[in-house]
């Protein structure tokens, strides 16, 4: 019993982290564009597919990773400077060409991949695991767990201790102001969007072996939990996203054991909990109607 | 002004009202009742992303839920009239009920937030409607095929039944928006802070227009169901249902409420001719992409649809003539 459990909880501990990195980059542009970046899951999808295609051609695994975050990047960056320009500043605009971005990247990957899934495999480094007293352990769950855990670091280490990040909390508060002292705060824009993308790009290439396979419509289902992380944790903050991803993570994971298909019913009516005593989220600005 | 435009109504319904007279009941008239119902469909999402300004992207649960208790209720009775209006009345009861609940979560912080819980929550609908558990309920991935009541037996009563309810919807939506009610919706879309400012409690403003819009998606899923004589989980599909209404309405016209039906027969129609196209020439498997496609190219560059252009080119004119004539006398 005791031995399930703790398998169980490594399993949603390496859900989470994928998940964070998701959430991270929706509350990071969140943060500082007013987006609700609703092709995000486009961007993983397309991370997924670089890397596992790349690593399937040329068996370096590192390479195949930095594909993913490449991919990511470029299509964020792509995604800001051709069609979010456009549209800043209105709200359900941004919010239904990001959604046709992601329906135009989910169907373009079928193209060349088409809608079964494909094989992504773990390489032999990671390939192992280990039983410790019935607990299993995999070692790329604790890869994803220690990719995610540093990606964590280097946002708070980038967000508190560099002036990038000193202008990225400065442009959350106050953007005019910002502005004022003479800083592009459009440039920061894509900066932080680009980055957001790209972890999205990231998360795509690990989940991709971690799964086993991967289909165009893992899009949707990522970018649903990442969703309900961030409304849980509340939009904009990064502890949040932190919180957030492990609480949904592990529900994932615990309730897909006894019945797989109601994981999203179980993470929903967890963040309707959450929603019903605290509208913003566990962590969000106080911004109610 | 006027007399044109009730001759073009008088025109549009001879010619709705004789089509299977003319055209027979094959598949044109077919093609028809689906327009009609997500065209009742699209006007319901209209009500909501065009004059509230909210934006949801999980229209499919009152669809859904619409064409599943239907469904199950006609099942269980074996088809009666007795039982399509019990199934009619348990859907609308749970839509109201399941607003209510999503409006009280969501629409109390930023609209954003609305989207993205409109989203989760719909896709909770598609995986119960799928899932073991609930197989003697929804029969699960197979989907249920429901008898109709006898008089809805022949493709006559049911395009007229649909058409009926159709125009019932679409004289109630027009009179709802331009009653003081529709005003106040308009008012908080273009300025919320100064409509709450004015006193309008926007909160019970934004839930209204929601339980309304989403009682008329689930009415429209019931007729579905009456078209179709079958529903599986597909009716809460994201994709072919929450984000066609999406583009059927802003494709039509955002805001102009007969854009929504214009919308869903030009896209219906289309997936139509695609999908035959698609049987004979492999190379048109893709064609969704279109969709795609067509869906950025018209939010980037045609926000307001076919029927908001229209519209506001034929205003653009009449000032510009206007002014021409005052500049002339």
């Amino acid at each position: 019993m005791m031995s399930t459990f703790f398998t169980l909880a490594l399993d949603g501990i390496s859900n989470s982290a994928l998940y964070f990195l998701m959430a991270a980059g929706l509350t990071l542009i969140f943060g500082l564009l007013r987006v609700i970046n609703f092709a995000h899951g486009g961007l993983f999808v397309w991370g997924a597919y670089a890397a596992t295609f790349l690593y399937s051609a040329m068996h370096q695994f590192w390479l195949s990773l930095c594909a993913g975050i490449l991919i990511g990047g470029l299509l964020g960056w792509l995604l800001e400077r051709g069609l979010l320009t456009a549209v800043y500043g209105d709200g359900n605009q941004q919010l239904l060409l990001t959604m046709g971005v992601l329906i135009l990247l989910s169907e373009l990957i079928e193209i060349p991949f088409g809608r079964d899934p494909v094989l992504a495999t773990v390489p032999p480094i990671l390939h192992h695991s280990w039983v410790i007293d019935h607990v299993t352990i995999v070692a790329y769950s604790l890869f994803t767990i220690g990719m995610g855990a540093c990606i964590f670091g280097i946002l708070v280490y980038l967000l508190q201790k560099t002036r990038v990040g000193l202008i990225i909390r400065a442009g959350v508060n106050n953007q005019s102001l910002v502005e004022a002292r003479g800083i592009p705060i459009r440039r920061l824009f894509t900066i932080v969007f680009l980055l957001g993308a790209a972890l999205a790009g990231f998360a795509g290439a690990l989940a991709g072996p971690y799964y086993g396979s991967i289909t165009p419509s893992m899009g949707m289902d990522m970018q649903l939990n990442a969703f309900i992380t961030v409304v849980l944790g509340g939009l904009g903050s990064l502890s949040g996203s932190l919180i957030g991803s492990l609480l949904i993570g592990l529900t994932t994971s615990f309730v897909s054991y006894y019945t797989p298909s109601f994981a999203v019913l179980a993470n929903v009516l967890l963040m309707t909990l959450v929603l019903l005593v605290r509208p913003q989220g566990l962590f969000g600005e106080g911004e109610i109607v | 002004m006027r007399p044109v435009r009730l001759a073009w109504l008088l025109l549009s319904t001879l010619f709705l009202m004789g089509f299977p007279f003319v055209f027979g009941s094959g598949g044109g008239t077919s093609l028809l009742e689906q327009i009609f119902v997500f065209g009742a469909f699209a006007m319901s999402y209209d009500l909501l992303i065009g004059y509230t300004g909210i934006v949801s992207f999980g229209h499919a649960m009152f669809f859904g839920t619409g064409a599943y208790a239907v469904a199950i209720v006609l099942s269980k009775t074996g088809g009666s009239t007795v039982g399509l209006l019990l199934g009619f009345l348990i859907a609308m009861t749970i839509s109201i009920l399941l607003s209510l609940v999503v409006a009280f979560l969501s629409l109390r912080v930023r609209h954003t937030y609305f989207a993205m819980v409109t989203l989760a929550v719909g896709q909770v609908f598609f995986v119960l409607a799928g899932s073991q558990p609930l197989r003697p309920l929804t029969n699960a991935n197979d989907g249920i095929s429901v008898l109709t009541p006898v008089w809805l037996n022949s493709n006559l009563a049911v395009y007229y039944f649909i058409l009926i309810f159709l125009a019932i919807v679409t004289l109630f939506l027009h009179r709802f928006i331009h009653s003081p009610f529709g005003e106040v919706l308009r008012a908080l879309r273009e300025n919320e802070s100064r409509a709450k400012a004015l006193g309008y409690r926007i909160f019970h403003y934004k839930t209204l227009a929601f339980l309304l819009s989403g009682l008329i998606a689930t009415l429209a899923g019931g007729m579905y169901v009456v078209v179709e004589s079958f529903v599986s989980t597909s009716v809460y599909d994201i994709g072919s249902v929450s984000l066609q209404v999406v583009l059927m309405t802003i494709v039509g016209g955002v805001g102009t409420l007969y854009g929504g039906l214009i919308g869903a027969g030009i896209i219906l129609w289309l997936q139509n001719e695609l999908a035959n196209l698609a049987g004979s020439y492999p190379v048109f498997n893709h064609a969704e992409i279109a969709f795609g496609v067509l869906y950025v190219l018209v939010v980037r560059f045609l926000p307001n649809g076919i029927l908001g252009t229209l519209k506001g080119r034929k205003g653009r004119w009449r000032w510009t003539s206007q002014t021409f004539k005052k500049s002339q006398t």
